[in-house]
C-alpha cells in the first residue's frame, strides 16, 4: 500500500511537471482493496486489475521499475511502450492486462479461471471494477456466466462514489450494488474498502470458501476516489465534505494505527519502511528514465504471434 | 483409403472432431452447441463423443462467450467459440477489437482462439440472420479472417485455425452448409491460413471472391465459356486477412481485367481493399477499370423477390464480366 501510494504520488508530480507522456490515473484512497486480496491469494490465482489497482500489481510482485517503464513508454516495460499507464499486466504473475472498456475484462477473467481449472489447478480469480462498470452489459454477462458455469471469481466491486464525474446517485438506484448478487444466484457482501486489516481477514475466509465451493461471489467495497478520474481532472464536482470524510478513513493511516496498537509494528518501523519506499521510487524512476524508448522500426512487428509459439 | 461424401457443414464438424481428438486443450462452446448440437446441427454428436467438459452450452451472452474465449486462450486452452449467427456477435464486437486483436501486440501473450460465425443469406433469413460482416473483422489488426467455399477447405482451415496461435474469425456460409458436397478421405492435411487458390484457370479476366460467391462465379465462368468462348479465372481467397497478396497480383497480371464479387455491402466492403490494392500495385497492367459486384447498401430484405435482387447472381456476374472483357 505504501509503495503504491509513494509511486502514485511521484507519478502525479511528474504529470503536473509535464514529464509524463499521456495520462495518470491514481488509486489513492483505494489501496487496501488490492492489498487485502492479493495477500490472500495463491501463485496460481488470476487477477484482472483495472484503473486504480496498483496494489494488485505490486501485491502480485510487479516491480516499481516496471511501472515507471510503463508510464514512461519505455521499450523495456511490460508492454514495451505499446500501451501506456494502467494498461499493463504480467501473466506469469497471474495478472491480466486490462483494456479501457469498462466491464470488458470481466468475461476474460472468467474464461481464464475456467482454463486454469480445466488444466488441473485450484485457481480462483479476482476481478476488479467500479460502480461505473457495474452499469455495463459485460458486468451482467460475466456474473451470470460465472454463476451458471460455477467459476470461482471474486468480483471485487470498488464502489468509489464516482465514475469520472458521475456520482453513484446517477449510476444505480438499488440500495447497495452487492444486492445484485441475489439476481445472479451468488452471495454478495458489502464491506468497508478502506479497512485493510478487516478486509484482509474477511477475504481470507471468503477466498477459502470459494476455492472449495467453486462459486463466484460479489464483494462490494465501499471506498472513495481521492483524486480526479485522471490528473487532468480537477474533480471540483466532488463535494469537499465527502473528501474530508474519507480522508479521515485513509486506508494506510488506519492500517498503521491498527497494526501499531496491536503491537505488530512500531511507529519507527513504519518510518523506516516509508523511507525505503521513497528510495525505491526514486531509484526506479531514474533508472526507467535512462532506458530507451521503442524503436519506430518495430512499429509493425508482433501483430501476429508466429506459428510454433508455445501454446501451453 | 476410405472416402466419404461430406457437406460443407459435415466437413467443419469433422475438422472440429479431429481437433478435439488430437488435443485435450481444444474446447467447443456457445449457445445450444452441446446436447442440441447447435442451431444448424453442426456440432451434433460432439458433446456425446467428448463430454460436457469439452463441448458445452453457454447462456445467451455473446460478450461472455468471446471475452471468455480470450481468457481461456490466454490461460492454456484452445477455445472454439460459436456465434449462433455472425449478426449477434456485434453485441460483443469490442471483445474482438479491443481484447482479441490487441493483446498479443501489447503483451506478447498469444490469444489462440477461434470464433466460428455462420454468415450470409439466400434463404429468407431477413436483415438479422443473413449478414456478411467480413469487412468489419478484416479491419481489425491482430485477428485473422477465414472464409472457405468448399468442404475440403472448410475442414482443413478450421483445423488450422484452432491450432493457430492468433485469434481467427472463421466465417461459415450458411447457404453452402448443405448445398456443396465433396468426397473426402478420413485423413487430411491442414490447410495453410493466408493462401488463396485458383479454382478455375482463365486468361480473359479474373473474378476474385470467397465464400458462397465462389460457386456463383464458377458457374458464371462456365456459362461464359460455353456461350461466348471466354476463359475466366476464379481466385478463391479463402483467407481474407492476412490475404494472399501475391496470388491477387499474379491473377491481375495474368488477366489484366479484375472483378471482385462479394455478397456483402458495397461501401467500404471487402472488395474495396482488393481493388485498391490492385490499383496501387499493378495499375499499369490493367486493360479495364476494376469492377465490383456486390450487394447494394441496403438492409438485407426478406421477401424472395427482394432478396434475389439484393444478392449478386450468376446472371449479374456474367453480364458484368462481359462488360469487363469487352471494355
Amino acid at each position: 500500500m505504501l509503495l503504491a501510494r509513494r509511486t502514485e504520488e511521484r507519478l502525479i508530480r511528474l504529470y503536473h511537471q509535464g514529464r509524463i507522456f499521456g495520462g495518470v490515473y491514481a488509486g489513492i484512497g483505494q489501496e487496501a482493496i488490492g492489498a487485502a486480496t492479493t495477500l490472500n491469494s495463491r501463485p496460481e490465482d488470476l487477477f484482472s486489475p483495472l484503473i486504480r489497482d496498483m496494489t494488485v500489481h505490486i501485491g502480485r510482485g510487479e516491480t516499481v521499475l516496471n511501472i515507471f517503464r510503463q508510464y514512461l513508454g519505455r521499450a523495456t516495460g511490460p508492454t514495451g511502450g505499446r500501451d501506456g499507464n494502467v494498461h499493463y499486466g504480467n501473466l506469469s504473475l497471474g495478472v491480466l492486462t486490462m483494456v479501457s472498456h469498462l466491464g470488458a475484462m470481466l468475461p476474460v477473467i472468467v474464461g481464464a479461471v475456467i482454463a486454469r481449472r480445466r488444466r488441473g489447478s485450484e485457481s480462483i480469480g479476482f476481478a476488479y471494477f467500479g460502480d461505473g462498470a457495474s452499469s455495463t452489459g459485460d458486468f451482467h454477462e460475466a456474473l451470470n456466466f460465472a454463476s451458471v458455469m460455477d467459476v470461482p471469481v471474486v468480483f471485487v466491486l470498488e464502489n468509489n462514489q464516482y465514475a469520472y464525474s458521475t456520482p453513484v446517485s446517477r449510476q444505480y438506484r438499488c440500495r447497495n450494488l452487492a444486492d445484485r448478487a441475489v439476481g445472479y444466484g451468488m452471495e454478495g457482501y458489502r464491506v468497508d474498502g478502506n479497512d485493510a486489516v478487516g478486509l484482509y481477514l474477511f477475504v481470507q475466509r471468503l477466498s477459502r470458501k470459494i476455492r472449495h465451493e467453486a462459486r463466484p461471489v460479489l464483494l462490494e467495497c465501499e471506498t472513495m476516489r481521492m483524486r480526479g478520474h485522471g490528473e487532468h481532472d480537477d474533480f471540483s464536482y466532488v463535494p469537499k465534505s465527502l473528501l474530508r470524510k474519507f480522508s479521515r478513513r485513509d486506508p494506510i493511516v488506519r492500517a498503521v494505527k491498527t497494526l501499531v496498537e496491536a503491537g505488530v509494528i512500531s511507529e519507527e518501523d513504519f518510518s523506516a519502511l516509508d523511507g525505503e519506499c521513497r528510495q525505491e521510487v526514486d531509484r526506479a524512476y531514474r533508472r526507467a528514465l535512462a532506458e530507451p524508448e521503442p524503436d519506430p522500426a518495430t512499429l509493425e512487428e508482433g501483430v501476429y504471434a508466429p506459428r510454433g509459439n508455445d501454446l501451453s | 483409403m476410405r472416402r466419404e461424401e461430406m457437406t460443407y457443414l459435415e466437413a467443419i464438424r469433422d475438422g472440429l472432431r479431429h481437433a478435439l481428438r488430437d488435443d485435450p486443450r481444444v474446447v467447443v462452446f456457445g449457445e445450444d452447441v452441446g446436447r442440441f448440437g447447435g442451431a444448424f446441427k453442426l456440432t451434433a454428436g460432439l458433446q456425446e463423443e467428448f463430454g460436457e467438459e469439452r463441448v458445452f452450452d453457454t447462456p445467451v451472452s455473446e460478450s461472455a462467450i468471446l471475452g471468455g474465449a480470450v481468457g481461456m486462450g490466454l490461460c492454456g486452452l484452445l477455445p472454439v467459440a460459436e456465434l449462433q449467427f455472425v449478426d449477434f456477435g456485434m453485441t460483443a464486437f469490442h471483445q474482438i477489437l479491443a481484447n482479441a486483436g490487441t493483446t498479443y501486440y501489447r503483451t506478447a501473450n498469444p490469444v489462440p482462439i477461434t470464433v466460428r460465425a455462420p454468415c450470409g443469406g439466400g434463404f429468407g433469413g431477413g436483415p438479422f440472420h443473413s449478414e456478411d460482416l467480413e469487412a468489419l473483422f478484416s479491419h481489425v489488426p491482430g485477428v485473422k479472417v477465414v472464409y472457405p467455399a468448399f468442404p475440403s477447405d472448410a475442414r482443413g482451415l478450421i483445423y488450422s485455425a484452432i491450432f493457430d496461435p492468433n485469434p481467427v474469425i472463421f466465417l461459415e456460409n450458411k447457404y453452402l452448409y448443405r448445398r456443396v458436397k465433396q468426397l473426402l478421405s478420413e485423413q487430411f492435411e491442414p490447410e495453410d491460413l493466408g493462401a488463396a487458390r485458383v479454382c478455375r484457370d482463365g486468361d480473359d479476366a479474373v473474378v476474385i471472391t470467397y465464400g458462397a460467391m465462389v460457386h456463383e462465379a464458377l458457374q458464371a465462368a462456365d456459362e461464359l465459356t460455353a456461350e461466348q468462348g471466354y476463359d475466366v479465372m476464379v481466385l478463391d481467397l479463402r483467407t481474407l486477412k492476412p490475404y494472399d497478396r501475391d496470388a491477387v497480383l499474379a491473377a491481375a497480371a495474368a488477366t489484366n481485367r479484375v472483378m471482385v464479387v462479394h455478397e456483402a455491402w458495397r461501401t467500404c466492403g471487402y472488395g474495396a481493399e482488393i481493388v485498391a490494392f490492385v490499383a496501387e500495385q499493378v495499375f499499369h497492367l490493367l486493360d479495364a477499370p476494376p469492377v465490383r459486384v456486390t450487394a447494394p447498401d441496403v438492409p438485407i430484405p426478406f421477401a424472395p423477390s427482394l432478396e434475389a435482387a439484393y444478392r449478386p447472381s450468376v446472371g449479374k456476374i456474367k453480364r458484368e464480366l462481359l462488360n469487363l472483357i469487352e471494355y
